[in-house]
């Protein structure tokens, strides 16, 4: 794992794009559909960062 | 194991004082530092997205914002791009001297640090016409922390950003990783600030 500036930086911009799509849906629709559609982002981060940690143990321990 | 410890080897005519810490062969400790300092940090923002979330949600009042209160979502629209766009240069001035550009990399910091110091001074300027203060209602109150917690980080920012940008102009930085961690370590840093930026932006003013 690469851990520098480049890396983070990579990050911001997903995280910007994600809020701005979810800035974009919730002026367009309401509040409420923006919340959800943010709870759903965040249990996918959670699920991606399990899995990302799960292999990197499995990769360390190899 | 894959991961190698690697102590240094000194001679022992020369030994002075304890031994040297070991380290690992795939991190170098400035960015472990910031790396470990960062997650502690996100442990404190979310102890208060915590406390906005009980507010908003389990207390649930009618209206939120409260009347006769507004946010002004606008203004911090224009600050969340001023911030981005920092971390779009502060990404320059470390790609500039990973090539060796020493003045892309001294650009990049100045313009780092004047987007950062116009966003505390929106921010400031904010506080200072929003019409409530953070002892109008737990709204008030969480609103002020919540954005003051980022503020305050703001400002650290822009004292390493201080640092680095002054070092940069002394001539301290190589192309060679480990000759800009002084630059690399505070850019991490930086991100993180913007990162976090958006979150509160999103849902504090927006959701």
């Amino acid at each position: 794992m690469k851990v520098n500036e480049a890396a983070v930086f990579k990050w911001v911009v997903i995280v910007g794009a994600v809020v701005a799509f979810l800035v974009a849906v919730t002026l367009l629709t309401s509040e409420l559909v923006g919340a959800i559609l943010f709870g759903l982002f965040l249990v996918a981060g959670g699920v991606y960062a399990y899995r990302w940690g799960r292999r990197k143990w499995r990769g360390s321990r190899d | 194991m894959e991961s190698a410890t690697v102590t240094a080897g000194h001679g022992h005519a020369e030994h002075h004082g304890p031994p040297e810490a070991n380290q690992s062969s795939r991190i170098d400790r400035q960015t472990l530092g910031i790396l470990l300092f960062i997650i502690s940090e996100v442990m404190v923002f979310g102890a208060f997205f915590a406390s906005y979330f009980f507010l908003r949600v389990v207390v649930n009042p009618a209206q939120w914002p409260p009347e006769p209160y507004e946010l002004p979502v606008a203004v911090a629209g224009l600050n969340t791009a001023i911030l981005v766009s920092s971390s779009f240069t502060v990404h320059y001035a470390l790609e500039s001297i990973r090539r060796g550009n020493r003045t892309g990399m001294k650009l990049g910091l100045l313009l780092t640090w004047m987007l950062g110091a116009t966003f505390l001074f929106i921010q400031i300027n904010e506080y200072a016409h929003i019409g409530f203060s953070g002892r109008d209602l737990a709204f008030g109150t969480i609103f002020y922390s919540l954005t003051g917690l980022h503020g305050a980080h703001v400002f650290v920012g822009l004292m390493l950003l201080s640092f680095a940008t002054i070092r940069a102009f002394r001539g301290h930085f190589g192309p060679a990783a480990e000759d800009h961690l002084g630059v690399e370590v505070p850019g991490i840093y930086w991100h993180f600030v913007d990162i976090m930026w958006l979150i509160v932006f999103l849902t504090v003013y927006v959701l």
